[in-house]
């Protein structure tokens, strides 16, 4: 164990942020602590690198209190990254990631062969050898953040503490600086306390998940066992997203004009879901196997969901459930799903709203719409793109308004 | 190839270090040429032109051709060169320590609040004697008074500095501490006659003039220890580049005792320059980013050498011009240093490359 903490209560001067927490963390884990803004993640990690005095409880670091610790064992043991931008003046990335090695050099700060390569070394790690000779004034904010990860890599550490390393950063710089995180831990077997604010990165790159709110720790376990979908919606107050653990990420609710109804199938749906969501359209969908793809993202965005069990054939009573449904719906869709013996009946669902004479729309392109529905599918309106969809029905959703 | 990358990298960068290598040493040389350059102008040019093979003879002990010449070069020019020599290396070294500490780049030796109190002390020496019927103040009555009144606003300083946490905030607070000390002056001033202003204004422009061999000796005694205090800090100076955050909990900097440190050695320094020359702007200001920008680095295991020959270097050039512009009155010798010492801060500001 690298580091654990006994019932610690971290906060400034008197006032408390986070009680109650029970913190251990094992060698060469990742550690995510996730919380709305203002939780008090950031006062934790400080506390424990000692930039703050814990209100009360220990921090244990290999079994020592950390308070007793002198500056250069705690510098060798622990490195930080912190969110605050640093402006090092005249120094290279190299120098940068060079100040990390201070703990090791001696009284002027000469370094030794040995100190130069370790620097390369990191350097290397973060995928940042090639910007050493440049300033970091001159970098972008990924490149500062590796050679900032960098620098804490120079110093050894067992234990890396990070506050919010992904924030400021592009997409690619973001999944890189958690692969990097990530690598660390498996290969170096360093432990890694990072605060973050991305729940599907947590999800995907955390061994352990701690969620904060209202002063004290709601949950703390492998992402898989925590992250749901209540728990997330609690954490943040979401009620106009909601997170889905099977898509490992955050979909925004549909709720508004509409409904639409959609036919969907094997993914053809997805892309459809959010655009109409993005427009402000509410949802209804089916008949969808319940181990479909379209499934789990309809129900994320909260779509009203007529299901059948996997790998059975649409039932009729399903698909009265769905005709039902469907003649509330303002419009009809037909997303271009693959036809086969288990999904049949939607055909019949859609010739049904054929019929009906309500709005009824296709992505399909005319020959295919033809030969699967008959004649009947002159009646369709055609749309060559999800983007003229959107179009052509947010338009004809003004005239009904 | 695994093995090819490494070399190919590991060259790149001993050749990014060998540049830089070579470029520090090229600076260093050519400062340390324009040292040895203005010492030697500064002895030759004068009322009586010295010839420059009499100049280097007597600068490495020899004897001059004619002893007119030994004297005015032993008992005038040389006193007053080195004196000039070892307060700009003096006040640039810290300069750059407050600018590395306070993390901005127009900080200089004086933000403290230094000079004012040198300034109210001598005030005080100054106009009260004459208050009290002097006629004479002895220079090196003056002396002691100046640094006795940098030495409380250290004292002051360092008080502060156990109080605030802030780093900010110690900077504002020494500013106001200058107000406050240089208002009293001021009332000194408006009781004193019209006179003894002259003098005492013309002696808070700073001066080289009439330095003797004692007070060279007290300066190389005080200020050789202090500066090299300053160097055995660079490590420190460098964690500091960070922020104080890192500099403590990521580089194990003791920061209480680090900061109590920058302020005594800075302040020290500053004192003891101001109690021989009095305040001598702008020194302290531009050198540390002449060294920097020539240098290319930030770094203070270079710095704190280069900035200390960039001193010495700067200031003899600016009282051989305070001397010789318009001879035979003399200038103050912070008129010929702002002339120069502004427009390089203006320069190197808006080139931008240069911060702390």
């Amino acid at each position: 164990m690298i580091l654990n903490t006994k019932n610690l209560r971290v906060g400034y001067g008197k006032k408390t942020v986070v009680a109650d927490i029970n913190i251990e963390a094992m060698k060469g884990q990742f550690i995510g602590l996730l919380g709305p803004n203002g939780s008090g993640k950031s006062t934790i990690l400080k506390t424990i690198v000692r930039m703050l005095v814990p209100l009360g409880g220990e921090i244990y670091l290999n079994g020592h209190n950390i308070s007793s610790l002198s500056n250069l064992e705690m510098a060798r043991t622990t490195a930080v990254v912190l969110t605050e931008s640093i402006s090092p003046g005249l120094l290279a990335a190299y120098d940068v990631v060079m100040l990390g090695r201070h703990p090791y050099t001696g009284f002027i700060g000469k370094p030794t062969e040995e100190d130069n390569r370790k620097v390369f070394e990191a350097l290397k790690m973060v995928n940042a050898a090639d910007l050493a000779h440049r300033y970091f004034g001159e970098l972008s904010d990924g490149e500062k953040q590796k050679t900032m990860l960098a620098r804490a890599l120079a110093q050894e550490p067992q234990l890396i503490v990070l506050d919010e390393p992904t924030s400021h950063l592009d997409a690619r710089h973001r999944i890189e600086v958690m692969l990097i995180l990530r690598q660390l831990t498996q290969k170096k077997g360093v432990t890694v306390i990072a605060s973050l604010h991305d729940i599907d990165l947590a999800m995907k790159a955390c061994d352990i998940v701690i969620l904060i709110k209202d002063e004290r720790i709601l949950a703390c376990g492998a992402p898989e066992d925590v992250l749901e979908e209540s728990t997330v919606a609690d954490l943040y107050n979401m009620d106009k997203a909601a997170f889905s653990s099977y898509l490992g990420g955050v979909e925004l609710r549909s709720n508004g004009h509409g409904p639409v109804y959609v036919v969907a199938g094997s993914g053809s749906g997805a892309r459809l879901y959010r655009s109409l969501v993005k427009h402000g359209f509410s949802i209804i969908t089916g008949v969808l196997p319940e181990n479909d793809i379209d499934y789990y993202i309809a129900r994320a965005v909260g779509a009203t969901v007529v299901s059948e069990k996997p790998y059975n054939e649409i039932s009729s009573d399903a698909c009265s459930q769905a005709q039902k449904l469907m003649s509330d719906a303002k419009l009809v869709v037909d997303a271009d799903f693959p036809v086969g013996s288990a999904n049949r009946r939607n055909i019949d669902l859609m010739r049904h709203a054929l019929e009906s004479g309500q709005g009824t729309y296709t992505l399909r392109g005319r020959d295919e719409a033809v030969k699967i529905y008959g004649d009947i599918a002159s009646r369709f309106i055609y749309c060559q793109s999800l983007s003229q969809l959107m179009d052509v029905i947010s338009k004809s959703e003004n005239l009904i308004t | 190839m695994a093995k090819t990358m490494t070399t190919s990298e590991t060259n790149e960068t001993v050749s990014f270090l060998a540049r830089r290598w070579k470029r520090f040493a090229l600076v260093m040389t050519l400062f340390a040429v324009g040292v040895f350059l203005f010492l030697v102008l500064n002895v030759a040019l004068g009322s009586v032109n010295i010839p420059f093979p009499d100049t280097i003879k007597a600068i490495f002990g020899g004897h001059s051709s004619q002893s007119a010449f030994d004297s005015i070069i032993w008992q005038l020019r040389l006193p007053r060169a080195f004196g000039a020599l070892l307060s700009g290396s003096a006040l640039a070294v810290a300069g750059l320590l407050l600018q590395v500490f306070f993390r901005n780049p127009i900080v200089d030796p004086f933000i403290l609040g230094v000079s004012s109190g040198a300034t109210f002390m001598v005030a005080i020496a100054m106009l009260g004697s004459y208050l009290l019927g002097a006629t004479v103040v002895s220079s090196l009555t003056l002396s002691m008074a100046s640094f006795v009144g940098a030495v409380l606003v250290m004292l002051v300083a360092l008080a502060v500095a156990s109080k605030v946490r802030d780093i900010i905030t110690l900077l504002v607070i020494g500013l106001m501490t200058g107000y406050v000390v240089s208002a009293l002056s001021s009332f000194l001033i408006a009781f004193a006659q019209s006179e003894n202003v002259h003098r005492f204004v013309i002696w808070t422009m700073g001066s080289f003039s009439g330095f003797r061999w004692e007070y060279v000796q007290w300066l190389a005694i005080a200020s050789i220890p202090l500066m090299t205090g300053c160097y055995l800090m660079s490590k420190q100076l460098n964690a500091f580049l960070l922020g104080e955050n890192y500099a403590r909990s990521s580089m194990g900097v003791n920061v209480k005792v680090f900061r109590y440190l920058i302020i005594f050695l800075s302040c020290a320094l500053t004192a003891i320059v101001t109690a021989f020359a009095g305040p001598v702007a702008f020194i302290g200001l531009a050198v540390p980013h002449l060294a920097r920008l020539s240098l290319g680095t930030s770094d203070n295991r270079i710095l704190i050498p280069v900035s200390i020959l960039g001193g010495a270097m700067l200031t003899s050039l600016c009282d051989l011009l305070a001397r010789m512009l318009f001879a035979p009155v003399e200038l103050p010798v912070s008129a010929t240093t702002a002339i120069f010492g502004a427009p390089m801060v203006i320069f190197f500001l808006i080139k931008g490359k240069t911060a702390i």
